[in-house]
C-alpha cells in the first residue's frame, strides 16, 4: 500500500475501533467524586484507594470527619445553597434517615441487592448499609469480673468503673441510646441505673477505646471492630457480646440529590456492595453486610451475633427527645 | 508650596486606613455579618424563632454561666501563673533562664487535646508516675472531670500566652525606673507593685484580654473534660445542637454564637476601660536590667520553676512518646513491645500525615506573618489616631477568635461556597478557606500584644521622623517597626503555634490534599488509633522544636527582644 | 530662613482653652523665646506650630505659606522645620551617624553627599568619633548634641527648641547656651526657643514672647521685658518682680512720675500714657532696694530670713505698713542683722505697670 492508503487505512480501523469501545468507554465512569464520610481516617484511605484500583478514571476527593461534622458542614452547604458532596458514608441510618426526609437522597433503584439482609438498606433505595458494627461490652484483661450482659454492668461491683461513648456527640451512640431505651428489659431505667453507678460518658468510640486499654476505667460501652482491632495489635481488652444482643448500626452509604457525577456515585455505591468492596470490609476488621464473603478473623468460628432489631424511623424521629432525656439524667 | 505636595501626605494616611479598614472588614466583619443573618433570617425570611428558642432554654444560660465560669476562673489563673514566671524570668538573676522560657512556651506547641489527654492519663488512676509515689487515685472519677479541671488545664494552657505578651513589654522596663524604688527605700515587692506593675499595665491587659476570650472561646479542653462531667458551656452546647440535627440547627448555632460574642465585647470594653486614661509610656533608652538578685530564695525558686516546668511539659511529653512506641493502645512498654511502627506508618505509610504537617506549618507561617503585616499599621490607628469607628473596628475583630472555630467554619462555608463573585475562584475545600479563616480568627492574637507595644513607645519618636520629613509608610518601616518588633514577634509566634495545632476551624474545611495537623491527629484519636497520634504528636514537636533552635542562629541579625527565648 | 507668622491662633482641648487668642510675628533670623510656667500654653503652641495638632481658629504661616488655618493643614513632614525635643527623642535601634542622618535619607540625598553632611554636623556639635554609638550609651549632653545635629542637618528654615536644656546640670547648661548662641550668630536660621527659664531666654533671644494661661502676656526684648513688664504677671515671672500698690502723685511727661509707697515717696519710671490715679501697680526689683540708716527716709521693714547665696545674701523682709507683703533683696556678704530685726528700706527705682484695658479680651501684642 502506499502511503496515503496506510493512511486511511488506520483512519478507518481507528474510527471502527472507537465506534465499537464507544459505548463500554462511555459506560466507565470518570471526572470528579466528591465522598463526605465518618469512617475511621486509616479505613476511609483503604476503601478510597481500592475503590480507584477498580475505577482508574474516578477522582475522589475526601473530606473525612465526625458524623457531627460531616452533618455540620452539610448543613451549612445545603443553608449556602450548593451541596458539594456527591455520595455520603456515615455511621448511623437514622442520620440518613433524616436526610431522606429533608428530601436530600438521591434513590439508586437499581443496586445490586443480593445477598443482603432486607433490613439493612432503605426500602426507598436511598441509602444502603454496608457493614455490620456493633456495640457491645470491652473489658480490660486485668479484671476479674467480667459482666456478662448491659444489665450487668449496672451492677454494684461495676461501680465507678464503666465509660460509654456520649449519645449527644455520637450517632451510633445515639443509635444505641434510641435502641436499647425502647426495650422492656433495659429502657430508661437502664440508664438511670448506669447514672447512679457513676458510669461516665464521653466524646466517641476512640476515647472509650484509649480509657479502657489504659485500665484507667476497666469497663465500656464499645463497637466491636475497634476493640478486637486493638486486641489483634496487642491491646490488652477484650469484647463481649451482649447476652440481650448487640445494638448495631450498618455505617450506609447513600447518594446526594444534587450530585454532579450520578454516574460515578452509583459506581460508588456499587462498590461499596460489591464483593469487592464487601472483603475489603472484612480485611478491615468489619463484619460485613454481605454474610456469604466471610467474617473478620476475630470473630471466632460459629458465633452467632444477636443484633438488636433498631426502628430506624422510629428512633430518628425520638432522637431529639431521647438526647435531651439522656441530658437531663446525666444531670446537665 | 505646590497643591498636590499639600495633598499627598494625608492622602497616603487615608489610603491605608481605608485599605486596613477594607481588609479587617473582610475578615472580621463579613463573616459575622453572615451568621447574624443566618440567626435572624435563615433561608432569606426574617424570623426571631431561633434567637427566642434560644434565650428562652435554661440550658442556653446555664452553659452562659459555665462559661463565665471557667473564663473567668482560668484567665486568673492563666494570669497568675504567667506574669509570675515572666516577673522571675524578666527582672531577676535566675540561671538558665533561656532554656527555661524554651521549656515554658513549648507545651503550646503541643495539639491542647493531646496535652489534656495526656495529663488525664498522668493524674488518673492508671497513672504509672502515680502508682510509683503511691498517691494514686482510686478507681472512679478522674478529678480533672470538673469546673476545677476545666480551670486548671485552661490556666495551664493558655499561661504561656501571657508570658509572652508581658515579656515583650517588660523588655521596654528601663532599669532606672526600679533603681530609683529602690534607692528610695522600697523593698523590691514594694517596687514592683508600685513601678513595675502599674507601667505593665499595657501588656497584662493585652494578656488578661487574649486569655479571657481564648478560654470562652476554647472548645476542647471544655470537651475532654465537661462531656464526661456533663458540665456544659456554650462552646460544647453550639457543638451539641449541630450533633443533633434537627431542622433549623444553623440558625440555633448561629443565635448561640451571637451570646458568645456578647460577653466576649462586654469583658473587652471592661478592660479598655481600665487603660483608656492612664499614661504608661516609657521614653527613655536606657538598656534593660536584671536588678533584683534573689539571693537565698534564688534556688528555691529555680526549683520550682523547673518542677513546674517538667510537670506541664517533660511529663506529658514523656508520656506522649512513651504512647507512641507501643503498638497498640495499653500495651506495657518494655524492651520487646517496643516499636518504631507508629512512626513508620505516619511518615511513610500515610501520605495524609506528611501533607498535613506541611500544610500546618505554611498556612501557620503566612498567617503569622501576614497579620503582623497587618496590626503594626492598623495598630497604629487605634493607638494614635483614635477615633470612634476605630474602636468599635477594635471590637469586631475580637469576634472571629472568640467564637468557637466551628462556628467560624461555618461562616465560611456560607460564604465560600460559591466562587467568588468578580475572579470566579473558588476557595472552597481548599488550603485558601483555610488561610482565610486562620487569618480572621488570630488577627486579635497579631494585634493585641501591638497595640500594647505602641502603648509604651513615646510618641515624639515618630514625631521626630515626621519633622525629618518622613511619611507614613516610611515612618512606620524604619522607626516604628523596629520598636515594636518584640511585642510583635510575640503575636506573630502566638499566631503560629495556635494555629500550628489547631482543629476546631478545619475540621469542617479541609478535603483531601488539605489536611491540617490537627484534623489528622483528631481522625486518629477518634477511631482508636491513638498511637499514631502519639507518634504524629511526638514528631510535630520535634519539627517545631528544631525550628525554634534554627531561630537561635538567626538571633543576632534580630533586633533585641524578638525571640523570647533569647536575651 | 523664613519668617513665622501667628494670627490670633485658637485651641481648646475640652472646656480647657489651651491657646487664647494668640498673635505674634517672628522675624526672619530671630531668636524668639517662648516663656512661661508649666501649663501655660507654650507647648501646645510649639505643637501648632509644628503642625501635630490643629488649630480651632486663626492662622499659621512658615515664610509666605500658610501652613495651618481652619481649613488647611500641611502635615509635620511637609513643612520643613527642625525640632530639639525635651527627650531628644534619638531613635534607640539606631546608631548617632544613622540618627543624624535620617533626614537626609527621607530626602533622598545618598553617599558620598549624605555621609558628608552628617560628619560635617557632627564636627559643628563637638562629637566627631561618636558616630558609631548607641544612644543608650550616651551622657545627657551627649544627646542633646545629637538632637541638635539631626535637627540642623537638613537646614531646615524654622528651628524649634522645646525645653532643651531642662534636662541638664548647670554647667552643661551654660556651655549649651553658648552653643545654642554661638549657632544662631553663625547660620542666622529663625529660632523659637521654648522654656520656663527666664534666665535662658534672657541670655539667648532677641525677643521673649510671655505666656500664661493660654494667653500671650508680652511681646519684648529681654531689657523691655525687665524694665517695663506690661502686666503684674509678667513682672512677678521675669526677675522675680515685687509688684506692690502705689498711688501716682504726679507724672512729669519725661517717662517718669512721683508715686507713694506705703507712704514712703519715689520717683518711678512710667509709660508716657500714665496718668496721676491713687490705684496703680509699681514693679519693683530687688536690686531697686536697699538698707538705708534708720535716720534716712524709707520704708521700715522687718527682716523675716536672709539666705546666704555665695559672696551675698538674700534678705526677705516684711514691710510694716503693710506685713503680709514680702519683698526681697540683695546684701553683700557680712550680714549681721538677724530675723526679726527692723530695717529701713529704700526704693531707688520701680515701673508703673499700666492699667489693663477695660475690654477683658487679651492683650494684642506686636
Amino acid at each position: 500500500m502506499n502511503i496515503a492508503l496506510r493512511h486511511r487505512f488506520f483512519l478507518i480501523a481507528g474510527l471502527v475501533a472507537g465506534i465499537a469501545a464507544g459505548p463500554a468507554a462511555a459506560q466507565a465512569p470518570a471526572g470528579k467524586l466528591v465522598l463526605y464520610t465518618s469512617q475511621p481516617e486509616r479505613d476511609a484511605a483503604q476503601t478510597v484507594s481500592a475503590f480507584r484500583k477498580v475505577y482508574p478514571g474516578v477522582d475522589v476527593e475526601v473530606f473525612r470527619s465526625g458524623t457531627t461534622e460531616v452533618m455540620g458542614k452539610l448543613a451549612a452547604e445545603f443553608a449556602g445553597g450548593q451541596a458539594r458532596a456527591d455520595v455520603l458514608l456515615l455511621a448511623d441510618a437514622a442520620t440518613m434517615e433524616s436526610l431522606k426526609r429533608a428530601g436530600r437522597l438521591l434513590p439508586y433503584p437499581d443496586a445490586r441487592l443480593a445477598g443482603l439482609e432486607p433490613g439493612s438498606y432503605d426500602v426507598d433505595k436511598t441509602y444502603f448499609g454496608s457493614k455490620l458494627i456493633t456495640t457491645g461490652i470491652a473489658v480490660n484483661t486485668s479484671v476479674k469480673a467480667r459482666p456478662a450482659s448491659f444489665a450487668d454492668l449496672a451492677k454494684p461491683e461495676y461501680k465507678a468503673q464503666m465509660t460509654m461513648p456520649s449519645p449527644l456527640y455520637s450517632g451510633a451512640a445515639a443509635i444505641m441510646l434510641g435502641t436499647m431505651t425502647t426495650r422492656a428489659d433495659l429502657g430508661w431505667g437502664y440508664f438511670e441505673k448506669l447514672k447512679a453507678a457513676d458510669a461516665i460518658a464521653v466524646r466517641g468510640n476512640g476515647a472509650v477505646l484509649a480509657a479502657v486499654a489504659n485500665g484507667e476505667k476497666s469497663y465500656g460501652i464499645l463497637v466491636d471492630f475497634m476493640a478486637f482491632n486493638a486486641k489483634a495489635k496487642g491491646s490488652p481488652i477484650d469484647f463481649i457480646f451482649p447476652a440481650e444482643g448487640s445494638p448495631a448500626v450498618t455505617e450506609p452509604v447513600a447518594i446526594l440529590k444534587t450530585t454532579q457525577n450520578a454516574a460515578a456515585a452509583r459506581a460508588f455505591v456499587d462498590f461499596i456492595l460489591s464483593d469487592e468492596g464487601q472483603k475489603l470490609a472484612v480485611s478491615m476488621g468489619y463484619i460485613p453486610a454481605k454474610a456469604a464473603v466471610g467474617m473478620p478473623s476475630w470473630l471466632p468460628a460459629g458465633t452467632k451475633i444477636v443484633v438488636m432489631p433498631t426502628d430506624i424511623p422510629r428512633v430518628a424521629e425520638a432522637n431529639s427527645a431521647n438526647l435531651k432525656r439522656f441530658a437531663e439524667i446525666f444531670g446537665n | 508650596m505646590h497643591p498636590t505636595a499639600e495633598l499627598r501626605g494625608p492622602f497616603e494616611d487615608h489610603a491605608l486606613l481605608w485599605g486596613l479598614v477594607f481588609v479587617v472588614g473582610i475578615l472580621s466583619v463579613l463573616p459575622l455579618a453572615r451568621l447574624v443573618l443566618e440567626a435572624v433570617a435563615p433561608d432569606g425570611e426574617w424570623s426571631a424563632q431561633a434567637l427566642t428558642r434560644v434565650l428562652s432554654s435554661s440550658t442556653t444560660w446555664t452553659a452562659t454561666r459555665h462559661s463565665l465560669v471557667t473564663a473567668l476562673g482560668g484567665t486568673l489563673l492563666a494570669v497568675a501563673i504567667g506574669a509570675v514566671v515572666a516577673l522571675i524570668v524578666s527582672l531577676t538573676d535566675i540561671r538558665g533562664r533561656n532554656a527555661f522560657v524554651f521549656c515554658f512556651v513549648l507545651p503550646m506547641m503541643i495539639a491542647p487535646q493531646v496535652l489534656a489527654l495526656a495529663w488525664l492519663q498522668l493524674f488518673g488512676p492508671s497513672s504509672p508516675l502515680l502508682r510509683m509515689i503511691g498517691v494514686a487515685p482510686s478507681p472512679g472519677k478522674n478529678p480533672l472531670y470538673s469546673p476545677e479541671g476545666i480551670i486548671l488545664v485552661l490556666g495551664v494552657q493558655y499561661a504561656p500566652l501571657v508570658f509572652l505578651t508581658l515579656r515583650a513589654g517588660l523588655r521596654a522596663l528601663p532599669r532606672e525606673l526600679i533603681e530609683a524604688g529602690l534607692a528610695g527605700g522600697a523593698g523590691p515587692l514594694t517596687v514592683l507593685r508600685t513601678v513595675v506593675l502599674p507601667l505593665m499595665t499595657p501588656p497584662l491587659v493585652a494578656g488578661v484580654a487574649l486569655s479571657f476570650v481564648s478560654c470562652l472561646g476554647n472548645f476542647g479542653i471544655a470537651a475532654l473534660l465537661g462531656i464526661p462531667a456533663n458540665y456544659l458551656v456554650l462552646p460544647t452546647l453550639i457543638y451539641q445542637r449541630l450533633a443533633g440535627l434537627g431542622p433549623g440547627v444553623l440558625s440555633e448555632v448561629s443565635a448561640l454564637s451571637m451570646l458568645i460574642g456578647f460577653i466576649a465585647v462586654a469583658g473587652l470594653l471592661l478592660q479598655d476601660l481600665m487603660t483608656r486614661r492612664r499614661d504608661f509610656r516609657i521614653s527613655t533608652a536606657s538598656s534593660v536590667a536584671r536588678p533584683f538578685e534573689l539571693r537565698r530564695w534564688r534556688l528555691p525558686v529555680e526549683a520550682l520553676l523547673w518542677t513546674f516546668s517538667i510537670l506541664v511539659l517533660a511529663l506529658p511529653l514523656i508520656a506522649l512518646v512513651l504512647a507512641s512506641l507501643v503498638p497498640a493502645v495499653g500495651v506495657p512498654l518494655t524492651v520487646k513491645t517496643a516499636t518504631l511502627g507508629n512512626y513508620d506508618f505516619v511518615l511513610f505509610g500515610h501520605a495524609a500525615a506528611k501533607r498535613a504537617l506541611i500544610n500546618s506549618f505554611t498556612l501557620s507561617a503566612i498567617a503569622a506573618i501576614v497579620i503582623v503585616l497587618i496590626a503594626v499599621p492598623l495598630a497604629y490607628f487605634l493607638v494614635w489616631r483614635r477615633s470612634r469607628p476605630l474602636a468599635l473596628i477594635g471590637l469586631l475583630i475580637e469576634m472571629p477568635y472568640a467564637l468557637p472555630g466551628v462556628v467560624l467554619a461555618i461562616a465560611a462555608i456560607l460564604l465560600f461556597l460559591k466562587p467568588l463573585p468578580l475572579v470566579g475562584l473558588s476557595l472552597y475545600n481548599t488550603v485558601w478557606i483555610i488561610l482565610f479563616c486562620y487569618l480572621a480568627r488570630f488577627l486579635v492574637l497579631g494585634l493585641r500584644p501591638v497595640i500594647s507595644g505602641y502603648r509604651q513607645i513615646d510618641r515624639t519618636l515618630e514625631e521626630a521622623s515626621q519633622i525629618a520629613g518622613a511619611r507614613l509608610l516610611r515612618r512606620l518601616r524604619t522607626i516604628i517597626l523596629p520598636l515594636v518588633a518584640p511585642a510583635a514577634s510575640a503575636g506573630a509566634l502566638l499566631i503560629f503555634l495556635m494555629a500550628f495545632n489547631e482543629l476546631t476551624v478545619s475540621a469542617l474545611l479541609w478535603s483531601s490534599g488539605a489536611e491540617t495537623l490537627g484534623v489528622i491527629l483528631f481522625s486518629f484519636q477518634q477511631g482508636g488509633d491513638s498511637t499514631y497520634a502519639a507518634a504524629l504528636g511526638a514528631l510535630t514537636v520535634v519539627v517545631t522544636t528544631a525550628l525554634m533552635l534554627l531561630t537561635l542562629f538567626m538571633a543576632g541579625k534580630l533586633p533585641p527582644g524578638v525571640l523570647p527565648w533569647r536575651d | 530662613m523664613a519668617r513665622l507668622t501667628i494670627d490670633r491662633v485658637n485651641k481648646s482641648f475640652g472646656a480647657f482653652r489651651a491657646l487664647d487668642n494668640v498673635s505674634v510675628e517672628v522675624a526672619n533670623g530671630e531668636f524668639m523665646a517662648v516663656l512661661g510656667p508649666s501649663g501655660c500654653g507654650k507647648t501646645t503652641l510649639l505643637r501648632q506650630i509644628a503642625g501635630f495638632d490643629k488649630l480651632d481658629s486663626g492662622r499659621i504661616a512658615i515664610g509666605d505659606t500658610v501652613v495651618s488655618t481652619e481649613q488647611l493643614h500641611i502635615p509635620p513632614e511637609r513643612r520643613h522645620i527642625g525640632i530639639v525635643f525635651q527627650s531628644y527623642a534619638l531613635w534607640p535601634h539606631m546608631t548617632v551617624a544613622e540618627n543624624v542622618a535620617y533626614g537626609l535619607a527621607v530626602a533622598g540625598i545618598r553617599n558620598p553627599e549624605r555621609s558628608r553632611r552628617v560628619t560635617a554636623a557632627l564636627t559643628l556639635v563637638e562629637l566627631d568619633g561618636f558616630a558609631e554609638r548607641r544612644p543608650a550609651l550616651l551622657s545627657g549632653g551627649q544627646r542633646q548634641r545629637v538632637a541638635l545635629a539631626r535637627c540642623l542637618v537638613t537646614e531646615p528654615s524654622l528651628v524649634l527648641l522645646d525645653e532643651p536644656l531642662a534636662n541638664l546640670d548647670v554647667h552643661l547648661r551654660a556651655s549649651m547656651e553658648d552653643e545654642f548662641a554661638r549657632f544662631h550668630a553663625r547660620t542666622g536660621t529663625t529660632m523659637i526657643y521654648i522654656t520656663h527659664d527666664q534666665a535662658e531666654a534672657m541670655a539667648l533671644a532677641d525677643r521673649i514672647a510671655v505666656m500664661d494661661k493660654g494667653r500671650l502676656l508680652q511681646v519684648a526684648t529681654p531689657s523691655q521685658l525687665y524694665r517695663e513688664p506690661a502686666d503684674p504677671t509678667v513682672a512677678e515671672f521675669i526677675g522675680e518682680g515685687m509688684v506692690l500698690p502705689v498711688e501716682i502723685r504726679s507724672v512729669d511727661g519725661r517717662g517718669t512720675c512721683h508715686a507713694d509707697l506705703y507712704g514712703h515717696g519715689v520717683r518711678m519710671r512710667c509709660a508716657n500714657s500714665q496718668r496721676p490715679t491713687p490705684a496703680a501697680r509699681a514693679c519693683l526689683r530687688a536690686r531697686d532696694l536697699r538698707i538705708v540708716l534708720p535716720t534716712a527716709s524709707g520704708m521700715g521693714a522687718r527682716i523675716d530670713h536672709a539666705i546666704y547665696q555665695g559672696g551675698y545674701f538674700r534678705l526677705e523682709a516684711h514691710v510694716d505698713a503693710a506685713p503680709e507683703m514680702l519683698l526681697h533683696l540683695a546684701v553683700p556678704e557680712p550680714f549681721l542683722l538677724t530675723p526679726g530685726a527692723a530695717i529701713t528700706l529704700d526704693v531707688a527705682d520701680g515701673w508703673v505697670i499700666p492699667a489693663a484695658p477695660d475690654d477683658g479680651e487679651g492683650r494684642r501684642a506686636k
